[in-house]
């Protein structure tokens, strides 16, 4: 959020940032879960990831990220470790921009969506293109990526095309449910991950 | 509660290895056939793998994980097999549509990449509890506090999950309704998602002040509840699966002659 004297990169995390890991994870899994009973055409599984980075800084939404993919692997769905990379980077971004105050209303909590949705699309194309020749396995984006073979296009292309129909949305639905939920937290709570390691004296 | 872990334990010979044998297994399965530059020997890991899930009366839940990944293959092998670039020779069609046999050796490619590294990683998560594995690393130098992090998800999610299904019953008895278009069902996410988020947020601060109360950042060496996982075996197997990485390598740099 705000400037708020700790460095942004700092490695040194409060115990209150440590466990906010966790319930970020949960998030992301219970995103993913009503995303499905309610069946919804988006994944919505990287609110918990976003919302850590608003509130503890990149590193923190980035060690997030990480740890939630390679839980997943480790549970469901083992193919899924390797997209670490993308939610590490969509971690890193979230936290640098909402430090840089892009998170404070809504025209510029947009314009971070659609950075963070191209950075987990450029992130995501060539893990796509790798390990399954290039779909998602979402019928809309991979109708586009049918598509776009049939119009001759390289496969690298055809498959941006199809990870920016998916994730693009997704994204712009996350950031936006991230930034009202960030409205709503008391701000006792916000201060408890930002504190850091000085404390303030009140008497000079 | 129910776990979201697979692991189930069946007193097999998996259940009894050290985790970091079962991980060391999955890096030559992944690693071997990218150095040999052969899916001969990705298929000859599938069988590996494949025959060890059996002897550990676990081929049974490997169905659930198989299935997630299953669809997206079908969608490899349609897309690939009809509209790949390079698609010369057709071999059958259906109705209009015809599969093209460079497009489907391809998808059959990935399809059996995407098969050896499920089975491979079932080998490991359907015979290792989380924390063992967690644990393990600890005792071989990670950060006890990120191990931490690490096993306290398993047990957050299942709370986290009876949370949500209380949320759901209440905003229905509230008259929210949960089914219907589109639009009802994405103005429906908002009301579900953020009582959770909210409460989840609160009670980490409860649970850092627990923690804290409790000695987590104690610079002390700490002790761990249960025992090491690991028997006489592991030592061998992994030298075993060591020999064989660098045997790999050695054949290939040597064929490049």
């Amino acid at each position: 959020m705000s400037k708020n004297g700790k460095s942004l990169w700092s490695m040194k995390f409060n115990t209150a940032t440590l466990v906010l890991i966790p319930a970020a994870i949960g998030i992301n899994y219970l995103g993913k879960l009503f995303a499905g009973a309610l069946k919804l055409p988006l994944w919505l599984d990287s609110i918990g990831t976003c919302l850590a980075a608003m509130l503890a800084g990149p590193i923190a939404g980035a060690i997030c990220g990480a740890a939630n993919n390679i839980i997943y692997g480790l549970t469901m769905d083992p193919i899924s470790t390797v997209y670490a990379l993308t939610n590490i980077a969509i971690g890193l971004a979230v936290g640098i921009l909402s430090y840089k105050g892009f998170m404070k209303n809504i025209k510029l909590s947009l314009l971070t969506a659609i950075i963070v949705g191209f950075v987990a699309v450029v992130v995501s194309t060539p893990l796509n293109v790798i390990f399954w020749g290039g779909t998602t396995g979402n019928i809309w984006g991979d109708a586009v990526y049918a598509w776009a073979l049939a119009q001759n296009m390289p496969v690298f292309l055809a498959s941006f095309l199809d990870e920016v129909i998916v994730d693009l949305p997704d994204k712009i639905a996350v950031i936006l449910i991230v930034f009202g939920i960030g409205k709503g937290l008391p701000k006792s709570l916000i201060a408890l991950y930002q504190s850091g390691d000085t404390i303030e004296s009140l008497d000079d | 509660m129910k776990s979201i872990s697979l692991y189930e334990e069946k007193g097999s010979l998996l259940n009894k290895l050290a985790p970091e044998s079962k991980i060391l297994y999955i890096i030559i399965a992944l690693l071997l056939p990218v150095i040999m530059g052969s899916r001969w020997v990705s298929i000859g890991f599938i069988a590996v793998s494949f025959f060890l899930l059996l002897i550990s009366k676990v081929l049974r839940k490997t169905v659930p994980i198989l299935s997630i990944s299953g669809f997206v293959l079908l969608t490899v092998v349609i897309i690939q097999g009809i509209f790949r670039a390079g698609n010369v020779t057709p071999v059958f069609a259906v109705g209009p549509v015809s599969f093209y046999k460079e497009g489907l050796m391809f998808a059959f490619e990935i399809v059996v990449n995407v098969l050896n590294i499920l089975l491979s990683f079932c080998v490991l998560i359907l015979t290792a509890k989380p924390s063992d594995i967690v644990e393990n690393f600890v005792r071989k130098g990670f950060s006890p506090r990120f191990g931490y992090v690490f096993i306290s998800v398993f047990q957050i999610v299942p709370q986290m999950t009876e949370t949500m299904s209380t949320i759901t019953d209440a905003q229905r008895s509230r008259g929210m309704e949960t089914e219907g278009n589109l639009l009802v069902r994405i103005k429906a996410f908002g009301p579900l998602i953020s009582p959770v988020v909210m409460s989840s947020l609160i009670n980490t601060r409860e649970r850092a002040l627990a923690l804290e109360v409790r000695g987590f950042n104690a610079r002390n060496k700490k002790t761990f509840l249960n025992d090491e996982k690991k028997c006489g075996a592991d030592k061998y197997i992994q030298l075993g699966m060591l020999a064989m990485l660098i045997a790999g390598i050695v054949w290939r740099v040597a064929g490049w002659r």
